[in-house]
């Protein structure tokens, strides 16, 4: 009997567990008379609980519910070191938000999971966004993703280190890396930092591709991923890997540690956007003296064209009675207001007309503002989210294997389109 | 038979009656035991059978990296999987992360039960302590471990530098889990660590099972403690030897956290297991990563098999 009593116990709460674990699909009522609630899910651009995006995303949230009580709107925010991998399984799993801010996915627009932006944005607001990433945006004619942060990505040094090591110029050249590097390594530093390991190792590879005239995919939409620049661009840092004047292992070494690092004086020269200014400050080992951001040095010479990056808010066709109230939430949201704060607190750059205005005379933030316009983007095809995620994987082995067939097979992958 | 028989018609009522209250009675007697079963039976089925077929089903579709159906993929994923050039060495890695972890494990288990069966002062504090490592997350002594082994203030470079082992922080050296062989070995202690307290409570329960008067017997007959460890514990303490040693080789096997929360498998793939790579290819490539939890699963079953087969299971547990 009590066996029978614990098997049936144990079977219920099996399927309880299953069904919670299906269950959690997000059927709310829509629209109609009673309340409706949103899902958000957002990246979570924090360093840790104290500046959380679970705690901006929430003031916003509240302010929006105290001007509409019958709207509720839930927000998650996920790390990004798993914010990837968590939503392709949500979307695997067809566990929809209704608004996803954070990285794009193009072939979501391709599977027709989106809203056109223009749809659910009202035009005053749809018109507000930066244009210069509306490409980056767009499938099949229409933009599906909306930027709501951008950032562009510079060299910072340490200019304290590069004193100490009798280096009065600052970097222009690969060439000029490497020797400085090494004058910093013989301080018992580290040169350069080079994160190429799976958290934005799409954005770092980018960077030194830019610097010998490489691409990911060309303006007329080949993938050039494999070309003799790039491969070349690897070697490169396979040498520079190999002098032992950036960390040991970079393939295995993330931005946000070695950003970290930075910010402890360890690192000479490393990639960074505005985000690393708020982690320097926070470290309170270097003054605003001790370090300088510049343009990113190129083989010949400093890149003209920097990587302009921006995340994306998307939203998903989940109910369409729902529609209205997404639009008149994202209208709240892309405030100035909101955009600024948002700025302010994790040192990005807005992405709406009114926004750069607001800070263009910024003096931290107008120069990265001056280059945005300018700026380089990823490939805004549907296959660059399984490139993306096979470039983050695998792009650190061209440093220790033969860098042609690695480049090889993240082409491959590219060419056979998704 | 009844109807051979000729009796007049109230008898035979009453005898079709009495066939059918039997028949009636059999059945409730036979459904009883379904009764008491059958919670068991529909658990397995729905966390274990269902989850097969839906395996294998998958594993012979064609999907979109978001999860759309697209049709029929014939053998294509399993194609595919055999054409990953990195295939060939993460099926190697994956035999040597089972053998090297379990033997390893198996080895220290058996001193640690022996030193756990014996009356020392403490012994119950000790015996609690064990199942520290047990009780704990799997991914919270991953990440603990990760964290000692950071390569600028790990507490384990800490140490080995101030012993002198390590000559500066922040050298490849000291990077164990950026190199992937130094990667792999570390990943291998935390999975013995883990595994070690499942292994010596079994195995303490098993020593605990012989009798102490073979040991007197023995002792009157001048063995040694050598001789009698190998001619009386061993020989006894085979059936739950082996019953670990199977279990720890599922276990490890499937283990996945360890090695996700130390290096994701990378870099590229080569820390990863097969449990690992099945993960790595479920972001883009679903269809293939079923093919790869099919093949998981065959491996899985013709290790149990040959083991089972080589140990001679049946005459020793059974």
């Amino acid at each position: 009997m009590k066996r029978g009593l614990m098997a049936a116990v144990t079977l219920s709460a099996a399927v309880a567990l299953s069904v919670s674990a299906c269950g959690s699909s997000n059927k709310s009522s829509g629209g109609g008379g009673g309340t409706t609630t949103l899902k958000v899910v957002a990246a979570d651009y924090g360093t840790g609980p104290a500046n959380s995006s679970q705690k901006y995303w929430q003031g916003i949230v509240d302010a929006f519910h105290a001007q509409n009580p019958n709207i509720t709107v839930n927000v998650q925010t996920i790390n990004w070191n798993d914010f990837d991998n968590q939503v392709k399984t949500m979307v695997q799993n067809k566990q929809y938000p209704d608004v996803l801010e954070g990285d794009y996915f193009p072939d979501y627009a391709q599977a027709g999971l989106l809203y056109p932006a223009n749809e659910v944005l009202s035009p005053s607001t749809f018109s507000n966004l930066l244009p210069v990433f509306a490409k980056l945006n767009t499938y099949n004619g229409t933009q599906y993703g909306m930027p709501f942060t951008t950032s562009a990505r510079t060299l910072f040094y340490n200019k304290k280190l590069f004193q100490q090591a009798g280096i009065t110029s600052a970097p222009q050249t690969w060439s000029d890396i490497q020797n400085d590097a090494a004058k910093i390594k013989s301080l018992g530093k580290m040169g350069f930092g080079l994160p190429l390991g799976s958290e934005e190792a799409q954005a770092e590879a980018l960077l030194w591709f830019l610097g010998n005239g490489g691409l990911y995919q060309d303006d007329s939409g080949k993938w050039v991923i494999n070309s003799t620049q790039n491969v070349e661009t690897m070697q490169f840092l396979s040498g520079l890997v190999k002098s032992g004047v950036t960390e040991p292992n970079p393939g295995t070494k993330n931005r946000t540690d070695l950003w970290k690092q930075f910010a402890q004086g360890e690192v000479g020269m490393i990639n960074g956007s505005p985000a690393l200014i708020p982690i320097i400050q926070d470290g309170g080992k270097l003054k605003a003296e001790d370090w300088v951001s510049v343009p990113i040095p190129g083989k010949a010479g400093p890149l003209d064209k920097t990587l302009g990056v921006c995340d994306n808010t998307s939203v998903f066709k989940t109910d369409t009675s729902k529609k209205a109230t997404i639009t008149k939430f994202l209208d709240f949201v892309y405030q100035d207001k909101y955009q600024l704060q948002f700025d302010k607190e994790y040192a990005l750059l807005p992405a709406t007309n009114s926004g750069v205005r607001a800070l263009s005379s910024d003096p931290t933030f107008g120069p990265f503002l001056k280059a945005l316009p300018n700026s380089v983007q990823y490939p805004n095809a549907p296959v660059w989210s399984q490139v993306k995620t096979q470039i983050q994987q695998t792009i650190a082995t061209a440093l220790t294997q033969d860098p042609k067939k690695v480049l090889d097979a993240i082409q491959q992958t590219a060419e056979k389109g998704s | 038979m009844v109807d051979t028989v000729p009796v007049t018609g109230v008898p035979r009522e009453s005898a079709r009656r009495a066939r059918q209250r039997s028949v009636g009675r059999r059945l409730r007697r036979a459904a009883t035991p379904l009764l008491w079963i059958g919670p068991a039976i529909a658990l397995v089925g729905v966390v274990v059978l269902w989850p097969v077929y839906e395996m294998f089903r998958t594993s012979f579709q064609r999907f979109s990296p978001n999860g759309f159906f697209l049709g029929s993929a014939g053998w294509r994923n399993f194609t595919d999987l055999f054409a990953e050039a990195d295939l060939r060495d993460i099926l190697v890695r994956t035999v040597l992360w089972v053998v090297v972890v379990v033997g390893i494990t198996m080895l220290i288990s058996l001193a640690l039960a022996q030193l756990f069966n014996e009356r020392f002062p403490g012994r119950r504090v000790a015996r609690w302590a064990l199942i520290a490592p047990w009780a704990a997350s799997v991914v919270m002594t991953s990440l603990i471990f990760r964290w000692a082994l950071d390569p600028n203030s790990g507490v384990i470079n800490v140490l080995l530098h101030d012993v002198g082992l390590l000559k500066s922080y922040g050298s490849s050296q000291a990077d164990w889990l950026g190199r992937p062989n130094a990667a792999f070995v570390w990943m291998m202690v935390v999975a013995i660590f883990v595994s070690l307290p499942f292994s010596t409570y079994a195995l303490l329960a098993g020593l605990q099972t012989i009798p102490v008067e073979l040991y007197e017997a023995a002792r009157v007959d001048g063995a040694s403690t050598w001789r009698a460890y190998r001619s009386i514990t061993l020989p006894l303490l085979r059936p739950s030897f082996l019953v670990a040693a199977l279990i720890n080789v599922i276990n490890v096997f499937n283990s996945f956290p360890i090695i996700w929360e130390m290096t994701r498998g990378g870099p590229g793939h080569e820390t990863s297991t097969t449990t690992v790579f099945m993960f790595q290819l479920k972001q883009a490539y679903i269809g293939e990563s079923a093919a790869m939890s099919v093949l998981n699963f065959a491996l899985v079953i013709i290790v149990v098999l040959v083991f089972l087969k080589a140990t001679r299971w049946r005459e020793q547990v059974s």
